[in-house]
């Protein structure tokens, strides 16, 4: 999900009545105020509009001036938010309670799974700190501590004990925390065939593949999922190192032999 | 199976034909790949993580005569070969060249999600064809060479 504080939508006025449609997530609202401009006309519509459910109200032509402060405000900083029940600023990334009135808050869109987890943003983690830091977060915001509570609180933990699901299950892994990390810097593994795979990589696979297929006895599954392990260790090693000095193509490549290998290693155990 | 059941599915019919190939593969196995009448592909889809190899044998007519396909990967994947395998049999090089992974998509009503298994299948004949190719102007080149 993006995370905007200020959303600027230029259309047609035929798509202008569509507008409301788009933004059916109110959660995603909670923190943006979104402008449309009509060519000289500004309609200006706020969060609190949507959830009201009222479209948008045009403003006045005035508006050099409003031109220039629309422009001025266009930024994707993060904006200082406010308890949706006391009105107390929130002021930690990322915010699950208000300190002031201990309300549940909405999930912090900006906020990282690292953020999140409380830990540092790096390939080697303590990943029985990261268990630990899951149930506590749990302990406090699984929808089962909120059967008693208004609609909105049980909204709001829904989306929070769903994102700290995620956030979990991301980062254990080395796999998925490696192919996160490289998505927090605009990388990502694209569909489709890789053209430039080396084929006697391929072929490899093709045969570990065939002998896991082939085998007839536990043992023979044992060994070859051994030295599939032994294979993943070795890539978590590289990737750590690749990830550490900065090397993200070096990364991406080790992640993606570590995803054919993880196939592997899941299919022993059928 | 009642009517009831497969309109239930939606594209019943659909819905059985990666079932089927993914339960009843046709032409599972492999070809000689040091022979000079076979070509062999292999790919790999780095997302998913899935290994396709697809060979084919070709005849001194330029049809080709057999196929063998073997995915390690997801039903759809495995089925998108074993199709492919199906239809290059009895088509000539340049027929075959010509399968596109949106045919295998329709044939086998594959989900947007599962798009990219018929690309990868596409791939694999393309590059299987690429590689018989390559072989027969090697031949070429050796026959020339050794004629002077």
């Amino acid at each position: 999900m993006v995370s905007l504080t200020i959303f600027r939508i230029i259309c047609t006025s035929e798509a202008l009545h569509i507008l409301p449609k788009l933004f059916a997530n109110r959660r995603c609202l909670s923190k943006t105020s979104i402008y449309a401009t009509l060519c000289k006309n500004f309609i200006n519509f706020s969060s609190k509009d949507t959830q009201n459910n009222s479209c948008f109200k045009p403003v006045s032509e005035s508006t050099g001036k409003h031109v220039s402060s629309l422009l001025r405000t266009f930024s994707t900083a993060s904006e200082k938010l406010n308890c949706w029940n006391c009105g107390h600023s929130v002021e930690q990334t990322p915010a699950f309670f208000c300190i002031f009135c201990n309300f549940v808050q909405p999930p912090d869109e900006g906020a990282s799974y690292f953020q999140i987890m409380d830990c540092d943003q790096t390939f080697a983690l303590d990943t029985q700190r990261l268990q630990k830091r899951y149930l506590d977060l749990q302990r406090t915001l699984h929808p089962d501590n909120y059967t008693h509570k208004t609609v909105k609180e049980q909204e709001f933990s829904e989306y929070q004990s769903a994102l700290v699901n995620k956030a979990y299950r991301t980062l254990l892994k080395p796999l998925s925390r490696g192919l996160y990390m490289l998505e927090l810097k605009g990388m990502h593994i694209q569909e489709g065939t890789d053209a430039g795979a080396d084929p006697t990589f391929l072929m490899e696979l093709m045969e570990i593949n065939e002998a896991l297929d082939g085998a007839r006895s536990r043992e023979e599954v044992d060994k070859i999922g051994a030295a599939t392990r032994e294979k993943l260790n070795d890539l978590t090693k590289r990737i750590e190192a690749s990830l550490h000095k900065g090397e993200l193509q070096a990364a991406k490549a080790f992640l993606v032999q570590m995803k054919y290998f993880a196939n592997i290693e899941d299919k022993q155990d059928q | 199976m009642s009517n009831n059941t497969t309109s239930s599915f939606g594209r019943g019919r659909c819905y059985f034909k990666v079932v089927d190939h993914y339960e009843n593969p046709r032409n599972v196995g492999s070809l000689d790949k040091t022979s000079k009448n076979v070509g062999t592909g292999l790919v790999g889809a780095p997302a998913c993580g899935d290994v396709m190899k697809l060979q084919i044998e070709v005849d001194d007519q330029g049809k080709i005569v057999d196929a063998r396909f073997k995915t390690f990967g997801c039903g759809s994947a495995i089925a998108s070969s074993s199709l492919v395998t199906e239809w290059v049999k009895g088509k000539s090089i340049a027929e075959a060249m010509t399968i596109k992974n949106t045919d295998i998509a329709k044939e086998l009503c594959l989900p947007p999600v599962k798009l990219h298994c018929s690309m990868l299948a596409e791939d694999a004949i393309k590059a299987a064809l690429q590689d018989y190719r390559v072989k027969q102007q090697d031949i070429e080149i050796e026959a020339v060479k050794a004629s002077n």
